[in-house]
């Protein structure tokens, strides 16, 4: 297969893989959702730069002598699809946090995170609260953010059986209790910090 | 007790209850959580109207030959919390809407428990009430479902009452049908809701 350097010599119609994904060598930013190329933006907005930082530098600091490991966006995570092909399904969430260091390899995480977080833009929700959330879902991801910077909130959902279950919204003023980290307690005034 | 005029005559830091409530007579919108007194914005923007009047829309027409209430704010819905015979009512609240099967539950004044369903229109400013006092309140008094309708993100939170905790289910977003475990047959594309705002 030959490398792809021009973003428009693909067909967004066609069902690509993981194989694929890595001959391609234009400026674009990509993910690959069940074969599919999804465009994204092409630099996330100074709040989501901001939020994404205090979340991280929150965890860095959690994690730092423990097993887990956190990475923040751009970073590949081929997710394991049952319904799909192998290696069809590549996303560059915002923040996911590897507690098995066996899907770690030189180019990213292959398999699923325990903890993926996205930070929800305006004009950009249906993919994170529909798309991303079904797919991670199927995955085994077994615990999913999602961060709303606009009324400064928080949404958890935790993998049982299978399907994931919303926990109680949270808002500003209160503070996460992560049902799968349950030693880490993370005040939405530090997530929203200065915003 | 005498009758109050004046919003700025009560005090914010006192519990007050039902009692007092009905004295209050002046032109503030307020709800009572927990005792405490919880002004409502004076008149809530064009888009939460907008929303809300679709939503009656469609949720009427559904209700219309079915043996249950809706009512559309302002209407007073006093909770009992726990303790069902505490007489001293002291949490007052007027839902966005909200869906009544116990017809018993209905007086002249409004509703005196829990409705079956809540629905609750966040605008910027009140998220933290609906998604963090009134969230608990509703599921502490059993109402079954509760949907939170942010129309900043077109979508429709669903959390539905099992074992006596709130579980949300997968958000309801542009393109769908929203998904009510309580009334399987109340579907309606919530594009619909809020087009054209």
């Amino acid at each position: 297969m030959p490398i792809v350097t021009n973003f428009s010599d693909l067909d967004l119609s066609k069902q690509y893989t993981y194989a694929d994904y890595l001959l391609w060598q234009f400026s674009e930013r990509v993910e690959l959702i069940r074969g599919f190329i999804k465009k994204m933006s092409p630099a996330p907005k100074r709040i989501h730069q901001e939020i994404s930082h205090n979340i991280s530098g929150i965890f860095y600091s959690n994690f730092r002598h423990q097993s887990c490991k956190m990475y923040t966006a751009p970073f590949d995570v081929r997710l394991p699809i049952p319904s799909k092909k192998r290696d069809t399904t590549v996303v560059q969430p915002d923040i996911c946090i590897v507690c098995d260091k066996s899907k770690l390899d030189e180019a990213g995480c292959n398999g699923a995170p325990d903890l993926i977080i996205e930070i929800l833009s305006p004009g950009n929700t249906k993919h994170d609260v529909d798309t991303k959330f079904s797919l991670y879902e199927e995955a085994g991801v077994k615990e999913y953010w999602m961060v709303e910077p606009l009324e400064k909130l928080v949404f958890i959902y935790t993998l049982q059986n299978e399907k994931y279950i919303g926990l109680k919204p949270f808002s500003e003023d209160e503070t996460i209790k992560s049902p799968l980290f349950p030693d880490l307690q993370i005040s939405l005034k530090d997530i929203f910090e200065d915003i | 007790m005498p009758i109050v005029t004046n919003f700025s005559d009560l005090d914010l830091s006192k519990q007050y209850t039902y009692a007092d409530y009905l004295l209050w007579q002046f032109e503030e919108r307020v709800e009572l959580i927990r005792g405490f007194i919880k002004k409502m914005s004076p008149a809530p923007s064009r888009t939460h109207q907008v929303v809300s009047r679709k939503l009656t829309r469609y949720i009427d027409r559904y209700f219309e030959h079915k043996p249950c209430g809706f009512f559309v704010a302002p209407f007073d819905v006093r909770l009992v919390g726990k303790n069902k015979k505490n007489k001293e009512l002291i949490t007052v609240v007027q839902p966005d809407l909200c869906v009544i099967c116990d017809l018993e539950k209905l007086d002249e004044r409004g509703c005196l428990g829990a409705p079956d369903l809540v629905i609750e229109i966040l605008s910027l400013g009140n998220s933290k009430i609906e998604m963090g006092e009134k969230f608990r309140l509703y599921e502490e008094n059993e109402v079954k479902e509760y949907w939170i309708v942010k129309p900043i993100e077109n979508s429709i939170f669903v959390y539905t009452l099992q074992n006596g905790k709130y579980i949300g289910l997968k958000p309801c977003i542009e393109g769908e049908k929203i998904i009510s475990p309580l009334f399987p047959d109340l579907d309606f594309e919530i594009d619909k809701i809020f087009d054209s705002i």
